[in-house]
């Protein structure tokens, strides 16, 4: 009774109407933060924080939450779009929705991923509601151990990302496992390839990366292709209201990776950017028909939408539970307690008047509360916001490298932040064009440092004694049933199917002798190889703690290189035609003319980046977008006032709202001596 | 007379030279922004005491330049550490605010570093980190006695090696008061320390009291934590009752340590400073208007909101502090490394 008592005081303080409208204000906020990459919410969060001062307890966590929880439903907006990740949390949706807007259905895209934002931040709300009895015991019975085993857990939803090419995927998701020891061991302090970088001793972060691997491939594609963003007409599936009933018609997935999201955050260290992932691997494994993921299925964007959104209800809990910030936005949360005198912890979870349950469930409120304003107001702008993807490609593309360039920057104000994009957009590229799956190397990427810590203090702690807890028995036996039971269950229908069909989808082999096949596929795969094993021989300096993880991740993944290295070299592989020469990429541009624009575009990103060395921020967007836009052929009308604008927008928001510190130019400091 | 007629001149001139300076201070901060360049990321400890002083620091600078917070993350704050002295103009509108902790490291020869901390000019610091030690009551190690008369090696949270708190302090007890511990180390922040400790992981760890004394409120009310030991050299006035570190050490090497290693460190560890070469004047306008912001009743309101202790260390001895790392004998250096990295 008592917790019910705290349930509708909790929503009726959300009403209040000073709150309500410092919620609003925290929606808008949240809503500009999303959309804009590498504007991540922690950087407005940080600049809010001297306002919740003069707020009362459930006025600022309105104001706050507000504004985070709308960030990873609108970053979805950019992710689908442009293909450029509007917050780390929403990479995921661009695999299928921007292919989906690719194909022309935007506005379907948008719709599921609104709908399925929306889904998963109520679930997350009842979800939280229901279980906070529990919760303490739950998350205080795991220890070190279940988490590692959870982390693999998580690594094993590699098999389900790796899409038609299981063995690619593997090594994939080993060269993330290799990334993501970049940087300071944690556990010894050793160095691992920074090659003498100071930037390089946390790692590579994961907003770059993304940025790089998934916006400058579609930046490419795009100017090869001439078109809008869209290439083929927007017709009547682009519906927004199809995307909606998507949600409905697919609601057991979007269900299931709403729970995924809330109840995988619980856990320390798992946030969205990984939740993500995991609710994406798990709508490809439990769907029927795959071959249309990463083409543009609806599918692939339910999953991640919802589940960033949940994720948020599952790090609230474990941030006010126990005070253990589950991201840098809950870090500041908590800081923002403080400053309202709240003291995370149990009392959190009791029932006034002994604690402030209450105060917990009116935070669960304004999640619910905001996404749906958010939604309706998204619903309200989204023909509009389809209509992007109409514009015209020259017009868009110098758009984009400044939002890739400015949302690599801006996150940590590094420079060097966008030479990791330029290196992971040229990867990326390559990986594409060679059908390399992206997504293993990521999840690899974010779970390779929990899992590694973990490991060490599960040993550090138990001895070997931990793998016999029961936790992490059921945890590795439901990893080994996640891995198996698709195997199998595949294994039967390509049975079934071989009897139905024998020769439609027919691996074509050469016949006799097998000729060695040497082109870009083997020249990549040797290239992975090589720096495999360049990284492995650099690990046998590391001394036993720190080289553990590099080799035992790094030596089988190495070994599988090899094997895909034989397999395109024996042409052990699937018929090779989908798999055109670079430069060759559309049947309907000729070659020549592809392999032009290619060679173009790749000079245009390039040179974006050494002007903005060179002239700093303030000289080079405005400068490049001219350009850029005058050797398209634009009129001097759109020219000037697209560059104005865009300018304008850089300079208002970037240089005087936020006041980035931008890096002068190298030339300028030349010139002005500095001063 | 005469002598005073001329110590009257003199001291006109003086204070004529004296205001213009003043003046040209003011004239130089005038309408221009000053930069704090915090090494950690926006929302942490270092970064929430940096805007708190960046809101309130203005009026108190000559021109009242406004002040705008950047934050420099990466590789534990020495990338802005080495910005600071090799990178940023020495004009008095660069100041860093990295952890202090990088200046032991120079001394120990820690790699990356590409300053020389005497050459820095110190503004001076808020507040001393006070080191201590909380534990579980479920762990059994309810007090220093209890402690050292454990059988098995206590399991102490740690985050990273070289990290002040909580590893370089719990390393230093280890050895200097040869208490048994069992650093266990790769937790991601204190945060995940106190979680381990409460489900039974760990025992507790050792690290700042301000910061324990805020996220484990709870826990120390009820007394299912306990603090058992503090190394400061001033006693908290929150923990009058609790032993302190440097009493237990067995040998004179193991009190240099813990001078060296924690009292020094901690004293030293939320330093403000500017670029080597910083004019005088600017950096003396600097001190005074650290030294205003911190007694100005509207900053100890912000500060007390947010749970941020004022005690400031004088810039005398934090230059003393660095001085005299550089001064320490070769035989407690070289142990002192053993200790902390291997």
């Amino acid at each position: 009774m008592d917790m019910l008592n705290a349930l509708v005081s909790g929503f009726l303080q959300c009403f209040n109407f000073s709150t309500f409208n410092l919620m609003l204000v925290g929606i808008a906020i949240g809503f500009v933060v999303g959309i804009l990459p590498g504007l991540g919410g922690p950087t407005a969060m940080a600049l809010m924080l001297p306002f919740v001062f003069k707020m009362s307890a459930v006025e600022a966590f309105a104001f706050l939450l507000g504004m985070t929880a709308v960030t990873s439903t609108t970053g979805d907006i950019t992710s689908v779009l442009f293909g450029v990740p509007g917050e780390p949390t929403t990479a995921s949706t661009i695999v299928d929705g921007h292919a989906m807007a690719r194909n022309g259905e935007a506005g379907r895209a948008l719709g599921a991923v609104l709908m399925s934002s929306l889904v998963g931040a109520v679930f997350a709300g009842v979800a939280l509601g229901a279980a906070v009895p529990i919760i303490r015991p739950l998350v205080l019975s795991f220890g070190s151990p279940e988490f590692f085993m959870l982390a693999i857990l998580g690594i094993s939803f590699v098999a389900a990302l790796s899409g038609e090419d299981i063995l690619k995927g593997m090594v994939s998701g080993g060269i993330g496992l290799m990334l993501a020891t970049i940087g300071l061991d944690p556990i010894s302090g050793i160095q691992r390839y920074t090659f003498g970088q100071l930037f390089l001793w946390d790692g590579i972060g994961l907003v770059p990366i993304t940025i790089g691997f998934y916006a400058i491939p579609e930046t490419i594609e795009l100017a090869v292709l001439g078109t809008s963003i869209a290439k083929q007409e927007v017709g009547s599936l682009g519906g927004v209201m199809e995307g909606v009933k998507d949600t409905f018609r697919h609601w057991w997935l979007v269900i299931r990776c709403s729970a995924l999201g809330t109840f995988t955050a619980i856990i320390p260290g798992m946030g969205a950017a990984t939740t993500q992932w995991l609710a994406y691997a798990h709508a490809v494994q439990s769907s029927p028909n795959k071959e249309r993921f990463g083409k543009g299925d609806v599918r692939g964007v339910l999953g991640p939408g919802a589940a960033n959104n949940s994720t948020l209800g599952g790090s609230l809990i474990t941030t006010i539970a126990f005070g253990v910030p589950a991201s840098v936005i809950m870090a500041i949360l908590l800081g923002a307690f403080i400053i309202q005198g709240i003291v995370p912890g149990p009392d959190m979870l009791l029932p006034p008047p002994k604690g402030k349950l209450d105060l917990t469930y009116s935070f669960v409120w304004v999640i619910i509360i905001s996404n749906m304003i958010t939604v309706a107001v998204c619903f309200l702008f989204l023909k509009p916001l389809a209509k992007v993807t109409q514009v015209r490609g020259s017009i868009i593309i110098p758009l984009i490298l400044v939002l890739i360039y400015l949302g690599a920057f801006a996150e940590k104000n590094a420079f060097e932040d966008m030479i990791i994009v330029l290196f992971f957009g040229g990867l990326g590229w390559v990986m594409e064009k060679m059908e390399w799956p992206r997504p293993p190397v990521l999840l690899g990427l974010v779970l390779g440092p929990l899992a590694e810590n973990r490991l060490f203090l599960s040993t550090d702690n138990y001895g070997w004694a931990w793998t016999t807890r029961p936790g992490v028995i059921g945890i590795f036996v439901l990893t080994l049933f996640g891995i198996f039971y698709p195997v199998i269950k595949n294994r039967r229908e390509a049975r079934q199917k071989e009897a139905d069909e024998t020769s439609t989808h027919a691996i074509e082999q050469s016949p006799g002798a097998h000729p060695i096949h040497f082109g870009p596929q083997t020249t990549f795969a040797l290239a992975v190889i090589v720096v495999l094993a360049m990284a492995l021989w650099q690990s046998r300096n590391f001394g036993y703690r720190a080289g553990l993880f590099p080799w035992v991740i790094g030596t089988p993944t190495l070994l599988l290189a090899v094997g895909q290295l034989a397999r395109d070299l024996y042409g052990k592989t699937k018929k090779s035609s989908r798999i055109p020469e670079v430069g060759e990429v559309h049947a309907d541009i000729a070659p020549e003319v592809a392999r032009k624009r290619t060679i173009s575009i790749i000079l245009w990103t390039v040179g974006f980046f050494v002007a903005i060395w060179l002239l700093g921020f303030s000289y080079a967007v405005p400068l490049t977008i001219l350009l850029y836009l005058k050797f398209a052929g634009e009129s001097w009308l759109i020219t000037a006032s697209v560059t104005f604008f865009s300018w304008l927008f850089y300079w208002g928001l970037f240089e005087k709202m936020l006041n980035v510190p931008f890096p002068e130019g190298l030339l300028i400091t030349l010139i002005t001596g500095g001063q | 007379m005469r002598r005073y007629i001329y110590a009257f001149v003199a001291l006109a001139a003086l204070a004529l030279v004296r205001s213009g300076e003043a003046a040209s201070v003011e004239e130089f901060y005038r309408g221009k922004n000053v930069r704090i360049v915090v090494g950690f990321s926006a929302g942490g400890g270092f970064d929430t005491y940096a805007r708190a002083l960046g809101r309130h620091m203005s009026k108190h600078i000559p021109g009242n330049p406004s002040i705008v917070v950047e934050n420099m993350t990466g590789a534990g704050s020495l990338i802005a550490a080495n910005h600071i002295y090799k990178v940023a103009k020495p004009d008095g509108l660069t100041i860093g605010h990295f952890i202090g902790g990088l200046f032991l490291g120079q001394v120990l020869g820690q790699p990356g570093i590409e300053f020389d901390a005497r050459k820095f000019e110190f503004i001076g610091a808020p507040v001393s980190d006070h080191v201590v030690c909380a534990m579980t009551r479920a762990s059994g190690i309810t007090s220093i006695d209890r402690w050292m008369a454990s059988k098995t090696p206590v399991k102490m949270g740690g985050i990273a090696p070289g990290t002040s708190t909580p590893d370089n302090a719990t390393r230093i007890l280890k050895v200097a008061l040869g208490l048994p511990i069992q650093l266990v180390t790769g937790y991601k922040g204190t945060a995940d320390v106190r979680l381990a400790a409460e489900s039974g992981e760990v025992a507790g760890g050792c690290w700042g009291w301000d910061s324990v004394s805020v996220t484990w409120r709870k826990a120390l009310d009820t007394g299912d934590a306990i603090v058992v030991l503090q190394a400061n050299r001033r006693n908290h006035p929150d923990l009058p009752n609790i032993p302190q570190a440097i009493k237990f050490a067995k040998t004179e090497e193991g009190r240099k340590m813990i001078d060296v290693g924690i009292h020094g460190d901690s004293d030293i560890v939320r330093t403000y400073t500017l670029p080597p070469g910083t004019p005088k004047d600017r950096v003396q306008a600097l001190r005074n208007a650290f030294d205003a912001t911190l007694k100005d009743p509207e900053f100890v309101a912000d500060a007390k909101k947010s749970r941020l202790n004022i005690g400031p260390i004088p810039v005398e001895d934090i230059e003393k502090d660095i001085a005299g790392l550089f001064k320490l004998d070769p035989a407690l250096l070289s142990k002192l490394k053993d200790v902390l990295y291997n």
